[in-house]
């Protein structure tokens, strides 16, 4: 069998659903100021944007293409955001799914290329790969780091204990040390609404996110099938994950495996709404803060969570919430995704930063905040870069500040 | 590539335009290679994405010393495909860098716009102004204004509303035609295109590109109308719903405020889904005004000469006037008539026409009559049709534009291309055959509309391109190879 194309073949339905029109480099509205932010970002040429990208895949179905390294650079250079595929509008109308499926094609042209070509590719990505085979985390971190934020908390072990959630940390997280602490506050917000908790420490495996977004299908496929019979093992009823990546791979990548996932997954922001909703959260302090939102992909067009952050802000006395004029659905990416902070150098996604945070400012707002490490980590490059007062903050961090008495 | 190579000819562009904005990435040139349509791209060996006037002057220039081949493309949606050129030696100039609005004057009520703006992002600049700019319904987002002007017989029906427009010519020299400063008339402010000489801004629109590239253009703006409303019903016969709009057409121009729709039985189940069947016609008079005394009026009007022609309600299509009516502003209009809801339904066989309105009556039956025999055919080779689309519109009082289009589910079976783009050919075929010219001057059907120039005007043609581009470099080849005499009909 050929395998040039073998992923890709698989999509080729989708590949063909697109008819090419260039809506998903080109349609701006009130509230879509552009859809593509690497097509903004980069010199502009059709193969930046989502029907380049698909018009190459149909090529190389057809073998009207034949690849060269160029490739590499056409396939890497997407965020994967899946703002194209949601401006499209080309639905399927008895699935209610978007028929056009770019975050797929890309996907499997990285496979296929990694597969084919791995010369060809970025060696920082197959770095990535390479560390999540040595170290179960695509960072190259000793698993220690998984459980080092949690030393002083003695938190139970969910193989050992069940109990009413387990807290996914994620690697990114557990990993950076301006990042970890999120994890401290997030247990201690959860317990301080009564929940009980329970970590995976170092036994918390990579979700497999990362791979998948880089093209390596069937590592990230592998690492979901086993981390589906170590997460079933727990028996726990739900999933917790601080990481919007993370909780997207977990929910709806996972979903795609052979076996099921049975507890239920929520990102933080999700069981924080819930929380403040039947009262077992209550903030105790005021803090006043403008702050606009920033819609993390994985979190909003991916799993369709827009309420529920914007519930738990509104929630906390003394925040006021701006809205960007893309936002929600529209939100434009902060330019971490699909490993763009690895495409050629992370330029074009500190330039795809500093546009988010350019239209953050536009709002007024005296923080950005957002819900993903990824987003936070390039937000905060690109604020730096930009050189603006806005701060950029988790919504952990505000939801800690309000509901925990000071010490 | 003549005497210049092609990394020698990426160094030079990279000189006038930067050197982010020029390519001969393989991948990036193979991105072009195909458009909305099934008849393909350009293949490209460089692409250039120009910032301004001066740079495509200079690029122009550049392809002029060496006779290198180039092809212009704007949003890319044609559906007849973009000029083939000279395959894998052409400069392809992607316009779409240039989408600026150069000035909005609501004192002089124009906009001047780069000419890669897409419709879309034009209608929202100037909505957001509180000025209206007359766009074609259909795939605002994917046009381009340069497109509309160069692709589209009378640029879509724009041309109407254009002041002026500045055209690089092939040797790289810039004109402005039209009214106002810098063009042929020199007022200090935009004029009435058509005074003080000739009308070149009509040589240059619909010419498919071929003259010249257009960069900057200049259109008539009117008020923002602030109130919508629709009326719509529906018509046992066809001849009842053709008096209606001749009716509709005497009392005044239905362009821009007042288009009527007629969409045929199979459009409207389109619309409902399946749920709604029946044999008739369903006319939709869309009304944009200022006030909600005019609009009231003017819908009572247009319902009261309907009902007379035989029109009549029904409670679904009155449901339908509701959310019509309350929908025809920005961002919701443009997606009504966007390609959003077309991009669902399945592979497109798009089959539009353009007729005489008193020639309808005759030759819609044998359209429909062509369309349902090939999908008899589809269905036998187990292409199944996911619905149809039918419909037309006046475009002035005396003629009308519509489609009949047939959409099949999504396969990627090579022949079911292959069967859709004989499909739509063969249909432009048919339609010439009786008569009709489509106003797309695009691609493949260039040449099929060139087929029908006397030989007079293919020499006229001919006198005016050898005049402007010698070396034949602009869009090669797009209405009739160049090689070809003048006095030859082509087969």
């Amino acid at each position: 069998m050929n395998k040039s194309n073998k992923a890709l073949k698989k999509m080729s339905l989708s590949v063909y659903a697109c008819r090419k029109c260039g809506q998903c480099g080109t349609k701006v509205t009130e509230t879509v100021p552009y859809v593509c932010p690497v097509r903004e970002a980069t010199p502009g040429f059709d193969h930046f944007y989502s029907r380049g990208k698909i018009v190459i895949a149909q090529g190389l179905l057809e073998g009207k293409l034949h690849p060269d390294a160029n490739l590499a650079r056409a396939v890497y250079s997407c965020t994967l955001c899946g703002n194209c595929m949601d401006k499209c509008g080309a639905i399927n109308a008895d699935t209610g799914e978007a028929l056009v499926d770019t975050i797929g094609i890309v996907e499997a042209m990285r496979a296929d290329l990694l597969e084919t070509h791995p010369e060809w590719v970025d060696d920082n990505y197959k770095a990535l790969l390479t560390a999540t085979r040595q170290y179960d985390n695509p960072w190259g971190v000793p698993r220690t780091v998984k459980e080092k934020w949690a030393k002083k908390l003695s938190l139970p072990r969910a193989r050992e204990t069940r109990t009413e959630v387990l807290l996914f940390i994620g690697c990114t997280t557990a990993s950076t040390p301006a990042l970890a602490p999120r994890a401290v506050k997030s247990v201690e917000i959860l317990q301080k609404a009564g929940v009980s908790v329970s970590i995976l420490g170092r036994d918390e495996p990579c979700c497999g996110s990362v791979q998948k977004r880089i093209g390596a299908l069937a590592q990230a496929r592998e690492m979901m099938e086993k981390n589906i019979g170590l997460l079933n093992d727990t028996g726990c009823n739900t999933i917790v994950a601080l990481c919007a990546g993370c909780a997207n791979a977990l929910k709806n990548d996972y979903s795609q495996s052979e076996q099921k996932l049975n507890p239920r997954v929520l990102h933080l922001v999700e069981f924080l709404a819930e929380l403040f909703k039947s009262g077992r959260l209550e903030p105790v302090k005021r803090q006043e803060r403008k702050v606009t939102y920033h819609d993390p992909c994985h979190l909003g067009r991916h799993m369709g969570v827009y309420d529920a952050p914007r519930d738990v802000l509104n929630a906390l006395p003394g925040i006021e919430l701006v809205e960007r004029t893309a936002t929600r659905k529209n939100s434009i990416c902060c330019g971490a995704g699909g490993g763009m902070r690895v495409f050629e150098s992370g330029n074009f996604a500190e330039k795809i930063g500093m546009a988010a945070i350019k239209s953050a400012e536009q709002t007024g707002a005296e923080d950005l905040v957002s819900a993903c490490p990824f987003c936070e980590m390039n937000l905060e490059t690109a604020g730096s870069l930009s050189g603006t007062a806005m701060t950029v903050r988790d919504i952990i961090d505000l939801v800690h500040d309000s509901v925990m008495e000071k010490k | 590539m003549g005497l210049l190579n092609r990394e020698k000819l990426v160094d030079e562009i990279a000189e006038i335009v930067g050197a982010p904005y020029v390519t001969d990435d393989s991948m990036a040139a193979f991105a072009y290679s195909q458009d909305t349509s099934l008849f393909g791209g350009t293949e490209a060996s460089v692409v250039v994405r120009p910032g301004s006037t001066e740079d495509v002057s200079q690029i122009m220039k550049l392809a002029g010393r060496y006779g290198i081949p180039v092809v212009v493309r704007g949003g890319g949606s044609s559906i007849y495909g973009q000029p083939k050129g000279v395959p894998g030696k052409n400069l392809l100039i992607d316009m779409t860098r240039m989408n600026s609005i150069l000035a909005l004057n609501p004192e002089g009520m124009t906009v001047s716009a780069q000419a890669g703006i897409m419709m879309g992002k034009l209608q929202l600049a100037c909505n957001s102004a509180g000025y209206y700019v007359f766009v074609p319904a259909g795939p605002a987002h994917t046009v381009s204004l340069g497109g509309w002007l160069s692709g589209a017989a009378g640029g879509g029906g724009i041309f109407r509303e254009i002041v002026s427009i500045t055209v690089v010519l092939p040797d790289g020299t810039v004109v402005r035609t039209g009214g106002g400063p810098g063009t042929n008339v020199r007022q200090k402010h935009a004029y009435f295109r058509n005074l003080g000489g000739p009308d070149f801004s009509g040589l240059f629109i619909g010419d498919g590109g071929s003259f010249g590239i257009k960069t900057e253009v200049t259109v008539r703006l009117l008020g923002l109308p602030k109130v919508t409303r629709a009326c719509i019903l529906e018509f046992a016969r066809l001849e009842d719903v053709l008096a209606l709009l001749k009716s509709h057409g005497e009392r005044l121009n239905p362009h821009p405020f007042d288009p009527v729709l007629v969409f045929g039985p199979r459009a409207m189940e389109l619309f409902s889904a399946g749920s709604e069947k029946s044999e008739k016609f369903t006319a939709m008079a869309l009304m944009q005004g200022h006030t909600e005394r005019e609009m009231d009026a003017k819908r009572d009007i247009f319902d009261a000469l309907a009902q007379k022609h035989g029109g009549t309600h029904n409670p679904a299509l009155d449901a339908m006037t509701d959310l019509m009516a309350g929908g025809g502003e920005g961002e919701e209009q443009m997606e009504m008539f966007g390609l959003s809801f077309f991009n669902g339904l399945g592979l497109a066989a798009w089959l539009p026409f353009n007729i005489p309105r008193v020639s309808l009556a005759e030759i819609y039956p044998k359209l429909i009559a062509w369309r349902d025999q090939r999908l008899k055919q589809a269905a036998k080779k187990g292409f199944e049709c996911t619905g149809c689309f039918e419909f037309f519109t006046p475009s002035d009082q005396c003629a009308l534009s519509g489609e009949v289009d047939a959409f099949f589910r999504d396969s990627d079976d090579p022949k079911l291309r292959e069967f859709v783009r004989e499909m739509i050919l063969d249909f432009q075929k048919y339609t010439h055959a009786l008569g009709l010219l489509d106003v797309y001057n695009q691609g493949a059907m260039s040449r099929m509309n060139a087929s029908c120039w006397s030989p007079g005007f293919k020499s006229l043609y001919r006198i005016v391109k050898n005049a402007l581009d010698p070396q034949e470099i602009l869009n090669p080849g797009l209405w009739c190879a160049p090689s070809e005499k003048t006095d030859e009909e082509q087969p």
